[in-house]
């Protein structure tokens, strides 16, 4: 912040299991708060370009939900050497973020007052919906809780001066960025009107899209208006957001209500990890449950099998021609287009390598090997595909083109994926391995089963072409990886 | 009395000829040929065939006119869906050989996979339909994944080979029957039918029934099958149960 401000910096040592924040992130409710913390963030400036240009939070929100909520276990990790790897790979994940926004204005992700804004409005809003809730924090744990935050901003920048010193100083800091710092931003008007409308089901409704839609209508505009009810007055007032009676008490009503429930009913019901688990079983990792619910998740995508080979044919799909057209497009639509705009550019292919680094927690090494073979095929995909030459590739440029071949730089991204995920390099991708890539066990016929399962480096390639080649929906578990939410 | 064959393929000729000699467009041919499909994998069922096999498409099929290549791919995708529900219910593991190429229609594509997917625990009896298939590709395939995955020329065996192609866990193919008396392989499951038997019923496919099915097992059980082994006159056991 300012010189005085250059007293002692927080001990990153204090983010351990045994941290506030430990507490907060095992309760599922603290997903409202990284969600309104978003909003707060989109709004700067600086982060509001960057999400809108980078991340795929509007096409993947679920995606970033659960990022958020793993980047934080690991970050109060007993091992020091987990969060301080975390704290790395955040920072070479940042330092790949940087642009210009579409007012001619650079953006960074390593900004250091934007990252400070990034850590306070997340405290910001921890405490604040920890308050709604009906539990005042005590000012002790409000300290020890920002202390944490502070830590967490050392770790990433080195240096915590660009957060207010103590509790006291923050709350004034907080009011004048609100007042003065922040934007009426594209990212945040999406966030707020669009996303709540149409978020794309979570992995374990989605082969139920009907109840999705039933219940995302009836509790889409609920959540916006909630989130929007918790919002300062004056970011309220800049988004252009009608003070609708009750939407503050609504959102009080629905933070209680929560916080009642956590009260009421099994703790480990509310815990984060469980609603995690039954939003997205591939992600229960370990414990009793992931047996039963791999078995449940395999029944499922069976039964889903069934109702599509029972359910009658949908007229338009007679013709190959155009059927395969209308593949590559959903292909397009579903994996390439991971930032939403219709367009592929390598802020796509990017997230693509992003979502595989963060989920194998590679090295500096590992991952700069990874994004140059992401690179490489970006460069053949944008010569071979971008006839207008305006350096992205569009949804028609696709279609016209899209050809099965397997290109010399996909095979490498094939093969560099291989060797990433073959973590203790024995050249074939056991159970364990595959589980950290796909979150899931394998789903095909490997050629041994039980224990002795692996996938030998042609067949990880081959379902990795077909894949990429739009041939199978899903061969190894690449929609959970790269399509899914 | 032996046993039936373990593996038993069909290379399901004839029903363009079928349909000409009725003068029916040749579509009808193929339309005629689901019942004869039906009957075979009951049949083979019934008599102990642990593994079926059907030539149903093969990759110089895509040289076909449009017209009928499109009539197939509906013709598959509606039989498939009409019979699902009943491979599934008689324990009949389904799989495919081939389906690589994009121009299959991805409704069908879809089909195939949720097919796959829903029949892939059963045991009873295991139908490989050859779908875009071509023998050929398949060991080109297996040499392409053997030279990925690095293994060096001396360990490159009969074994290690047959490892990298698809569905390695398929025994050799012991019978295969061609009917409407064409002798060829066309390219068929090239690897596996190197020690088979083959049969070339006259009969066109749509007219094959289960009595023609049985006939061919017949023959094969008179044959001797001696793998290039001159000394015993009556190893017929091996390859069968």
């Amino acid at each position: 912040m300012s010189a005085e401000t250059i007293a002692e910096q927080p001990d990153i040592s204090i983010l351990c299991p045994d941290a506030l924040l430990a507490d907060y992130c095992q309760d599922a409710r603290w997903g409202l708060a990284v969600v309104r913390a978003t909003v707060l963030e989109a709004a700067h400036p600086q982060i509001g370009a960057a999400l809108i240009e980078n991340s795929t939070f509007v096409t993947h929100p679920w995606r970033r939900v659960f990022n958020t909520l793993l980047s934080v276990q690991r970050i109060l990790d007993a091992d020091p050497r987990v969060r301080d790897k975390e704290g790395a790979r955040l920072n070479r994940m940042h330092a790949r973020i940087a642009g210009v926004d579409p007012k001619g204005r650079p953006y960074n992700a390593m900004d250091p007052d934007a990252r400070a804004w990034v850590v306070g409005s997340l405290f910001e809003s921890t405490v604040n919906l920890s308050r709604m809730s009906g539990v005042t924090m005590s000012a002790g744990d409000m300290e020890r809780l920002y202390e944490e935050f502070k830590a967490f901003l050392v770790l990433l920048e080195g240096t915590a001066d660009h957060l207010p010193p103590t509790v006291d100083d923050f709350w004034p800091y907080f009011d004048e960025t609100i007042e003065r710092g922040l934007e009426n931003t594209e990212a945040m008007r999406i966030i707020l009107f669009e996303l709540f409308g149409r978020m794309p089901a979570p992995p374990l409704l989605r082969t139920h899209p009907a109840l999705w839609a039933v219940g995302r209508a009836m509790a889409g505009p609920v959540i916006g208006e909630f989130l929007k009810g918790t919002l300062p007055e004056s970011v309220r007032q800049r988004a252009g957001l009608a003070d609708l009676p009750g939407s503050h008490m609504l959102a009080r009503g629905v933070y209680m209500g929560t916080g009642v429930a956590a009260r009421v009913l099994p703790e480990s019901w509310t815990r984060t990890d469980t609603v995690v688990g039954l939003l997205d079983p591939s992600l229960a990792n370990g414990g009793s449950g992931s047996h039963l619910l791999s078995a449940l998740r395999r029944q499922q995508t069976r039964a889903a099998a069934l109702i599509r080979l029972l359910s009658p044919i949908s007229g338009d799909d007679s013709s190959s021609a155009g059927s395969a057209a209308r593949s590559a497009d959903r292909f397009f639509a579903e994996v390439l287009d991971q930032t939403g705009d219709g367009y592929v550019s390598w802020p796509d292919i990017a997230a693509m390598a992003r979502e595989v680094a963060s989920r194998l927690d590679l090295e500096a090494d590992g991952e700069e090997r990874l994004f140059d073979a992401f690179a490489g095929w970006w460069r053949e995909l944008s010569s071979a595909l971008d006839t207008d030459g305006d350096g992205r590739v569009s949804r028609a440029e696709y279609a016209a083109a899209a050809s099965s071949q397997a290109s010399p730089a996909l095979v490498r991204v094939a093969e560099v994926l291989f060797d990433a995920t073959d973590a203790d390099g024995d050249q074939t991708i056991s159970a364990v391995e595959h589980r950290a890539l796909f979150r899931t066990a394998f789903s095909r016929d490997v050629r041994t089963t039980g224990q002795d399962a692996r996938y030998s480096r042609s067949e990880f390639i081959r379902e990795f072409l077909d894949f990429m080649a739009g041939r199978h929906d899903d061969s190894a578990g690449y929609d959970s990886l790269l399509a899914q939410a | 009395m032996v046993s039936a064959p373990r593996h038993v393929a069909c290379v399901m000729d004839g029903n363009g000829r079928w349909a000409r000699q009725r003068y029916l467009p040749r579509t009808a041919g193929h339309r005629a040929a689901e019942a004869a499909v039906i009957d075979v994998i009951e049949a083979a069922r019934s008599a102990g065939v642990g593994w079926l096999s059907l030539y149903a498409f093969s990759t110089e099929n895509w040289r076909r006119p449009s017209d009928e290549i499109d009539f197939l791919m509906g013709l598959i995708r509606r039989t498939l869906r009409k019979h699902a529900l009943s491979m599934c219910a008689r324990n009949i593991r389904c799989r495919f050989l081939g389906v690589s190429d994009p121009r299959i229609p991805s409704g069908l594509a879809q089909d195939i996979s949720d097919l796959v997917e829903l029949t892939r625990d059963n045991r009873g009896m295991t139908l490989t339909v050859a779908f875009d298939h071509g023998g050929r590709r398949d060991i080109v395939e297996a040499a392409r994944a053997l030279i990925r995955d690095g293994v060096p020329a001396d360990l490159v065996t009969e074994e290690s080979f047959a490892e990298h192609l698809p569905h390695p866990d398929t025994p050799d193919v012991d019978l295969v029957i061609r009917t409407s008396g064409e002798q060829r392989i066309s390219n068929f499951m090239l690897w596996q039918v190197a020690y088979a038997e083959w049969v070339f019923p006259e009969v066109l496919w749509p007219d094959f029934r289960a009595e023609h099915f049985h006939e061919c097992l017949r023959a094969y059980r008179n044959r001797e099958r001696r793998f290039g082994d001159v000394r015993s006159p009556n190893p017929i056991l091996k390859g069968s149960r």
